[in-house]
């Protein structure tokens, strides 16, 4: 083989091994759509968006420490507790006079790292509520969307 | 190659650009695009709910240009940067110009940074345009109320101001990159038809690619994944990983376009 072919083989095969080492650093076959990131979005979202209706709605504030929001979400699918599609979250968190209350959410969660949120049933009420002053604001809570962190 | 020269050729591409209708007529859209957009989100009832942001597309004018960014992203950046960028070199090849444009004092590489830097400005100008004008049609049709972010936080009207323009920003290095993808295909194929086409499609293959939930490494090297890192600028606390990637996978897309386009100029037989 001529020296300057071999060279350029070499240098081929060094690009080759360097892109297999930088795929293999990046975590290559994980998803890095793990239920306890969507929870841990989920949680903090749902508590700011709980201190933001009761503004809205212009009722008495909660205090945002007391609201303790635990979220647990599965597959629907089941199997791998990770990777993009749809989950459902069970939200409990403490309401007014720190009543237990339980929600639960279909969450469609994009390869993108965002999800949308939509409550299931009407516990938390319709797409649109009344304000203490008559006036009609979104529900925030009924569908809500966010993104976290996949890196 | 000297920055005279350099100069030179821009100017003179960028008189050739303003006198075509093609180019002009792309930046008009943008600027009235997103006022079109604004003023029928203005009249209907419904709103683009299967967008990020679309919820309160009608509450706050900072969510309607976050909304034409997510949307742009998908279908408009890729045309918008290969529309000067894939027909610049290609043209000369049409026209037969090549020889002629050669034969002045200009160095091949006067010539390819001139047009380069042309290519590259326009796309930033159609970015800016595109902002501005989404910005401002928001502010005045749907008005400048608060942000709902993607933590659930209300931002103020200045803090939103400031995370939506960032949030533009930060798309300026993946839409460069397709730029550069437009060059080089525009200087090898010698044809303005797969200079501006192949960008397109192929953005719109890694779109498709990307709604595969593959691994990240491969989700990282799609040029497409980094119109996606403003969500991070939206978020409380904000998160920049997805962001610093998406930048350094354009910059390499970026330079690699661009050092094989340029060698490919400089070996060209043109002699006529």
């Amino acid at each position: 083989m001529p020296a300057n072919r071999r060279h350029r083989s070499r240098h081929g095969a060094a690009l080759a091994i360097a892109a297999a080492g930088a795929l293999a650093a990046c975590g290559c076959g994980a998803s890095p759509i793990t239920s306890d990131r969507i929870e841990r979005a989920v949680e903090s979202t749902f508590a700011n968006l709980v201190q933001l209706q009761v503004s809205r709605l212009k009722i008495t504030p909660l205090a945002s420490l007391n609201l303790d929001v635990i979220a647990a979400c599965r597959r629907r699918a089941g199997g791998a507790e990770a990777g993009a599609g749809e989950w459902t979250c069970t939200v409990r968190w403490l309401g007014p006079d720190r009543r237990p209350l339980r929600d639960t959410f279909d969450v469609v969660v994009t390869t993108d790292a965002c999800y949308t949120a939509a409550a299931e049933g009407d516990q938390l009420g319709g797409p649109t509520l009344k304000a203490s002053d008559g006036g009609e604001v979104r529900n925030l809570l009924y569908v809500f969307e966010g993104c976290f962190d996949p890196t | 190659m000297t920055l005279r020269g350099v100069g030179t050729v821009a100017a003179v591409e960028c008189s050739k650009l303003a006198a075509q209708f093609k180019p002009r007529a792309a930046l008009a859209a943008c600027a009235a695009g997103s006022f079109a957009f604004a003023a029928a989100l203005r009249l209907q009832t419904t709103v683009p709910e299967d967008t990020l942001f679309g919820r309160s597309a009608k509450e706050s004018g900072f969510a309607l240009s976050l909304v034409v960014l997510g949307f742009a992203a998908l279908w408009v950046v890729p045309a918008l940067t290969s529309i000067v960028a894939g027909d610049l070199f290609a043209a000369e090849d049409r026209y037969g110009t090549w020889t002629m444009m050669l034969a002045r004092s200009r160095a091949r590489s006067e010539v390819f940074a001139g047009k380069a830097l042309v290519a590259f400005g326009y796309s930033a100008l159609a970015i800016a345009v595109l902002a501005a004008s989404s910005i401002a049609a928001g502010l005045l049709i749907i008005g400048p109320a608060p942000l709902v972010n993607l933590s659930g936080v209300a931002l103020t009207p200045s803090q939103a101001l400031a995370r939506t323009a960032f949030a533009w920003v930060a798309t300026l290095p993946a839409a460069l990159a397709l730029t550069a993808i437009a060059l080089l295909l525009s200087i090898v194929t010698r044809s303005s038809a797969a200079g501006i086409g192949v960008p397109v499609v192929g953005a719109l293959t890694m779109q498709l690619c990307a709604l595969v939930d593959g691994p990240q490494a491969l989700r990282t090297a799609l040029i497409t994944t980094a119109f996606d890192g403003w969500h991070g600028l939206l978020a409380e606390p904000r998160y920049y990983g997805p962001l610093v990637r998406g930048v350094l996978a354009s910059v390499a897309y970026l330079v690699v376009s661009v050092g094989i386009g340029y060698r490919t100029l400089q070996r060209r037989d043109i002699a006529g």
